[in-house]
């Protein structure tokens, strides 16, 4: 039996900014962009939550909720030192440490709970040295897979400590609202609702042929969670999955050609750092924001590796065509690669062109 | 309109034009057959826009008329009867109703004159083929088809037609295969059309009789295949295909003959160590010897020998697995010849002594 912890910091960016500058404590923090452009919220703090204000909300509409509400700039410097500041503490524990992002990352400690005691205690002492070392509080969640460890984090937040035993897995899982599920976000909610799926146990009753020509590849990872099942192991060395880059417009924008012109120039900085990094993708995704934060993505895989950038280019006007952007107004616009490959070891075997 | 037919009348066609229906549909119509009853017969239509298919019903004649109705779910409405069931189909305006014994269905349709049918047809020239011929000018060559390649001409398949023979040629860029077979026709100028990757697909399903006679119709912008009860159209990939004859290779040069079912086990086992990423092997051709070398990135290794009919300098040469197999699967000899340069050039891969069917493989660097 494994023994996973995933240790998630409590509002990660609005804590620090409370940390460092006094006079925020107690009061309702938002760090993201300006409210007067548009800007998004990217942390808010336990106090602007209050109001109904959460990450990924337009800054003019937590405003809206909270007129008192302290905008701040994020400093994604400081909270990048902070961060390899933790990832230390989590791997002086041990050396299975997969971070998600700045502020969460999974750890495997089934190996080390022998010489340090159970994994709950190895958890509260990561808590405890985290706090002592940068001020701030981290959630954790334990369980015997990535899946449960996740939404044990979340139970008892902030500076909490939840444990899912394997007794407790199934029975756990039965109960939970389908849109708890990591990794089920609002569309394929709505349409297990439409099926009748509302929680764990509902899932529970389709079998995993039943899912596979509704789901895909996703079907099984659906089938196991319902059963508490995630085989997934903590990834160390993590690489990359994708490369995009994306950006929310001063102004919406409506002509398609506009659009199109945007997405070619967010197409180069993907092209450029593809470059930098070595890498080659055979995914292209195209994701749009209308103005009433509807959100769609296109993707499309070719059949080999992309070389140049046209090779992206070339495809962005038909996936901007399938989400349908015609006669509406688009906020932001996005372009993504994956399936990544790296360069060199392509480069092993280089297929040769007949034409 | 009202008829009935029985469900064994219904599936066969049915399962046929099915393939036409798209699952992701630009417009709603394209989920709907289009069924056409008037005096020449009954006839089922689904299409894609770019795929047409008509299949032409065995059935007595109800009242004329026209309706549609889903595709997906009339077959499997179809395919969950029980055996000699009788169906029933009565389609009012926005109602179509389908009835068997005690099964009653109620589907909405959609206005019959919105359903998309292929009319602006050209067709110039026609030529009657037998639909073994045709099968096969398809199966030896449609593998090779480019999938979704930013070079739209290669994502289809070449047909050329001339006074004298009947050519299909397909390539992807990294390999090639053609097929011809002789065949007087009535065209003087040699013609060239580009049949879509997906009318490719379905007009192979719907060979299945080697002994008809079909007529293949093709026009600037499309082809019609007529089969006995069914007819296949299909638009065509607006582009020119490359100059194929450029890159076949000399038959002449270094020539080594060997047998083909040992090749592909050789190929078969060495393959074992190739995946989705890493599918070079090298082929070592030496003094009447083939050693066949795969190695992965785990430094795995695998290495298979057999004997050859060759006399040549020694020749190191990387493939990809994938598209040696291809060919061998395509091949009907018991003895496959190869004939190839160096490793840096293209090989061809023949039956022994028959020309028909010929394939060019590029190399793979190591």
């Amino acid at each position: 039996m494994r023994q996973i912890i995933h240790i998630d910091m409590d509002a990660f960016y609005a804590s620090v900014e409370q940390r460092d500058f006094p006079q925020y404590r107690n009061k309702p923090v938002v760090v993201g962009g300006d409210p007067a452009i548009r800007g998004v919220v990217a942390t808010c703090s336990y106090e602007a939550r209050t109001f109904g204000i959460h990450s990924a909300m337009a800054c003019s509409q937590a405003l809206r909720l909270c007129s008192q509400a302290i905008f701040v700039r994020p400093r994604f410097e400081v909270y990048r030192q902070i961060s390899q500041q933790i990832r230390d503490i989590m791997f002086s524990y041990t050396d299975v440490v997969e971070p998600l992002s700045l502020d969460e990352a999974y750890l495997d400690v089934t190996q080390c709970n022998r010489t340090f005691g159970s994994p709950t205690l190895i958890a509260k002492a990561i808590q405890k040295d985290i706090q002592f070392k940068t001020g701030l509080t981290a959630s954790a969640g334990i369980s015997y897979n990535k899946f449960l460890a996740k939404i044990a984090s979340d139970l008892d937040k902030p500076n909490g400590l939840t444990l899912i035993t394997e007794k407790q897995g199934p029975n756990f899982v039965q109960q939970l609202p389908i849109g708890k599920f990591y990794g089920i976000g609002p569309a394929t909610q709505e349409k297990m609702q439409c099926m009748g799926i509302y929680t764990g146990d509902d899932l529970l009753a389709w079998s995993l042929d039943e899912l596979k020509p509704l789901f895909g590849k996703a079907s099984l990872y659906y089938y196991n969670a319902a059963r508490g099942l995630d085989d997934r192991e903590v990834e160390s060395h993590r690489q990359r999955k994708s490369i995009g880059s994306e950006k929310t417009f001063d102004e919406d924008l409506k002509d398609p050609k506009e659009m199109l012109e945007k997405l070619h120039q967010l197409a180069a900085e993907v092209w450029q750092e593809m470059q930098q990094k070595e890498v080659t993708a055979r995914t292209i995704t195209v994701k749009v924001k209308f103005d009433d934060f509807v959100q769609v993505t296109r993707a499309k895989t070719v059949s080999r590796n992309i070389n140049e950038v046209v090779e992206i280019t070339v495809h962005l006007q038909e996936l901007l065509h399938k989400a349908e952007i015609e006669g509406r107004r688009v906020r932001l616009l996005g372009v993504t690669v994956s399936n990544l490959d790296m360069l060199n070891s392509v480069k092993k075997e280089q297929q040769l062109f007949l034409l | 309109m009202q008829l009935s037919i029985a469900r064994e009348n219904l599936l066969k066609p049915l399962q046929q034009i099915i393939g036409a229906v798209e699952r992701r549909q630009t417009m709603p119509a394209l989920s709907n057959l289009l069924i056409r009853s008037n005096d020449q017969g009954l006839t089922l239509t689904a299409t894609d826009l770019e795929v047409e298919l008509v299949a032409t019903l065995n059935t007595e004649l109800g009242e004329t008329g026209d309706a549609t109705i889903p595709a997906r779910k009339l077959l499997d409405i179809c395919r969950s009867l029980p055996d000699q069931a009788q169906i029933m189909i009565n389609s009012s305006n926005e109602k179509t109703v389908v009835s068997s014994g005690r099964s009653r269905f109620t589907l909405s349709s959609l206005p019959a004159e919105d359903f998309p049918i292929i009319d602006d047809l050209e067709l110039d020239v026609s030529v009657v083929i037998s639909e073994g011929d045709l099968r096969s000018l398809i199966e030896k060559t449609a593998f090779a088809m480019a999938q979704q390649d930013v070079r739209y001409y290669l994502n289809g398949l070449l047909l050329e037609v001339d006074a004298e023979y009947i050519k299909t040629v397909a390539t992807d860029g990294h390999r090639l295969a053609l097929s011809e077979i002789k065949h007087k026709t009535d065209v003087d100028e040699v013609r060239q059309i580009i049949v879509p990757r997906k009318g490719v697909q379905e007009l192979q399903r719907l060979l299945t009789n080697d002994d008809n006679q079909v007529t293949v119709a093709l026009g600037k912008n499309h082809i019609r295949v007529t089969l006995p009860n069914l007819q296949f159209t299909s638009k065509l990939i607006d582009g020119r295909f490359p100059e194929y004859q450029r890159v076949l290779p000399e038959e002449e040069g270094n020539t080594a003959k060997m047998d083909k079912l040992h090749l592909k086990q050789a190929l078969t086992r060495a393959s074992i160590l190739s995946n989705e990423k890493y599918k070079g092997i090298r082929l070592i051709i030496d003094d009447n010897k083939l050693v066949v070398q795969a190695n992965n990135p785990e430094h795995e290794e695998a290495e298979d020998e057999m004997e050859i009919d060759y006399q040549g300098e020694r020749l190191e040469v990387g493939f990809n697995v994938v598209y040696l197999l291809d060919v061998l699967n395509a091949l009907e000899s018991e003895e496959v010849e190869v004939i190839i340069k160096d490793a840096n050039s293209s090989a061809l891969i023949v039956s022994s002594g028959k020309l028909e069917s010929r394939y060019v493989v590029m190399p793979m660097r190591l």
